[in-house]
């Protein structure tokens, strides 16, 4: 991890060519950097080793001989097939979801002037700040009362309902920004407020939509609290339910345990990889300039 | 005529688009918050049809005859001020340094956002493994600097636990508070950094006097998310120690859920929540009228 000076003489062409302070700055930095990314190298090199591996070999040591029949074995034992098709099926509804009636109670509420509107922000503005995750107990009893405990819909519309404050949040602020002679050229034009909003608001807002998709996507997916009290069946598990139970069950088959923390967090990083710079703009958009 | 029948219509035009959000909003997330007030003042295991009303017993109860209550209570705050303090401090470190013109920034801030994407109940499985006394990770490395002798039992110490699991949680948070706070340093005006450069302000002076004040908002920001979250924190702590050895490591949030979901006794599980949630008014509702106030003199 040396510095290599043509590499560095990329980024800092208006610099003074050698800055002592920017370099201890940058090597500090990587090192942190490395002790970052230590736990996920050594859970990778665990789920490649055979538990004899595991207990006689170094921990930095990369497996040598790499066991992808973990990755086999826990898929099956942890019933991974299930678990990921569930969790997929409820990201796959609620997402989009979630963003299309946020988006259009988000346009309602900055575009059409009514007796109550403020109030009605003011009240879901609220949302965005209450752990609601706190009040597992009336989740329950609700969605026990609607007698859909152990199904997709008792999961989706509570993480719609707890989606919702921070995107319309996020959406109409960006909805008041869009200028007025937009949206009225098109209500003059006689459009219909519905046509108003997908053919004028839909579309100049798909940046935002996209960020907003990728945070709420990586959000759902790794929920877990609600999900621990609504979906008590094995067969309605969703992967972090999955996860959590393996971990004890076979919290001492080593390499099987961390192929299975692999295989849950790389649908999510994966997605972070691609999608990296709408995660930054989704987040700051709301918390810093809202 | 003509004039009314288009004002109902748009009329009916606004509810159809606000109506599914909202009424979704408010069966499944603002009655559940005025439920639980309601639930608290009874006696009930969660099915039964009848259920007993008992008043304040259920609180009584719990400031009473609970002691793992107030190991709860202590831990949340413990946790909070832990929460408010580090990662936010290392998080403003880190976005600090990251935005100085230096090779590789946009990977070593993606290496740093990381974990906060990951499920926090696979953050949990994984420094729970980490923590294995025996081959985790902590105590090879503590091996090889040649304290074998002194590995703790991480997860199995009464005073060790909470912290063990707090390390878990900054891990994962650092990288959102950087991500907010080098959204704050990007905004702080160039113009007032270069006129204090050429009034010979040094690095230090820059942060103390131009950046610092600058990120005021944002700072608060933080704080106040980092408060929240803490007052929520559960899948970190049910899935490193599961609130144990001997409720050691018990939490507000994960206690309300073991008293309604498997002690099944739901008025004091509501109990709990109502006090956490009393709690978090007493930050957001200050929050929230300082953040009014500031859009208000922005516009």
């Amino acid at each position: 991890m040396t510095l290599s000076p043509s590499a560095f003489a990329n980024e800092t062409v208006i610099k003074p060519p050698r800055d002592w302070v920017l370099i201890g700055l940058w090597i500090s930095l990587v090192v942190v950097a490395a002790i970052w990314i230590a736990p996920f190298v050594f859970i990778v090199f665990t789920s490649l080793k055979s538990t004899a591996q595991v207990t006689t070999t170094s921990a930095f040591a990369p497996p040598v001989d790499p066991q992808f029949v973990n990755y086999a074995k826990a898929w099956a034992r942890g019933r991974f097939d299930i678990t990921f098709v569930n969790s997929a099926i409820i990201a796959a509804i609620k997402v989009p979801l979630g963003l299309f009636i946020s988006a259009m109670a988000a346009y309602a509420l900055a575009k059409i002037p009514m007796r109550f509107g403020r109030l009605i922000l003011v009240l879901i503005l609220f949302g965005t700040m209450i752990p609601f995750q706190v009040m597992l107990a009336p989740i329950f009893t609700l969605v026990n009362g609607l007698g859909l405990i152990d199904t997709y819909p008792g999961v989706i519309l509570p993480y719609l309902a707890f989606g919702i404050p921070y995107q319309v949040f996020i959406l109409y602020g960006f909805f008041r920004g869009i200028p007025h002679e937009l949206s009225e050229a098109a209500r003059i034009d006689g459009a219909s407020h519905f046509v108003t909003f997908r053919r004028v608001f839909l579309p100049v807002s798909l940046p935002v939509l996209a960020a907003l998709f990728i945070l709420d996507f990586v959000a759902t997916w790794n929920e877990f609290a609600m999900a621990l009290v609504l979906l008590q069946d094995r067969e309605m598990w969703t992967l972090p339910l999955g996860l959590s139970a393996f971990q004890g069950q076979f919290s001492r088959d080593y390499g099987q345990l961390n192929a299975a923390i692999v295989m849950t967090v790389l649908p999510a990083t994966i997605v972070y990889l691609i999608f990296q710079r709408y995660f930054v703009s989704g987040l700051t958009s709301g918390a810093v300039k809202g | 005529m003509a004039k009314r029948a288009i004002l109902s219509d748009i009329r009916i035009q606004t509810w159809l688009l606000l109506g599914p959000a909202l009424v979704i909003y408010v069966v499944f997330a603002v009655f559940p918050m005025l439920d639980v007030i309601w639930l608290s003042a009874f006696k009930w295991n969660g099915l039964d049809p009848v259920k007993e009303y008992v008043g304040a017993t259920n609180y009584v109860d719990i400031f009473t005859k609970d002691p793992v209550f107030w190991v709860a209570f202590k831990n949340t705050v413990i946790w909070t001020i832990l929460s408010v303090s580090i990662p936010p401090m290392v998080g403003l470190a880190l976005a600090l340094g990251l935005n100085q013109p230096i090779f590789g920034r946009n990977s070593l801030r993606a290496v740093y956002y990381l974990p906060v994407i990951i499920a926090p109940i696979a953050v949990a499985t994984m420094w729970r493994w980490m923590y294995n006394p025996f081959f985790g990770l902590f105590g090879q490395i503590m091996t090889l600097l040649g304290l074998g002798a002194y590995v703790p039992d991480w997860l199995g110490s009464r005073d060790a636990a909470l912290y063990s699991a707090f390390a878990a949680h900054v891990w994962q948070s650092v990288g959102f508070s950087m991500v907010l706070f080098l959204a704050g340093v990007q905004e702080v005006n160039k113009s007032l950094v270069e006129a204090a450069r050429i009034d010979g302000a040094g690095r230090w002076g820059v942060f103390r006097y131009v950046t610092l004040p600058a990120l005021r908002t944002t700072l608060t920001i933080v704080l106040v998310l980092a408060i929240i979250s803490s007052l929520k924190a559960f899948d970190i702590v049910y899935g490193l120690t599961g609130g144990g050895p001997a409720q050691s490591t018990q939490m507000l949030a994960l206690w309300a859920f073991t008293q309604s979901m498997q002690i099944f006794d739901f008025g004091r599980g509501s109990a709990i929540s109502v006090v956490l949630l009393a709690v978090t008014l007493a930050v957001v509702i200050p929050y929230m009228r300082w953040n009014q106030k500031r859009e208000e003199a922005a516009q």
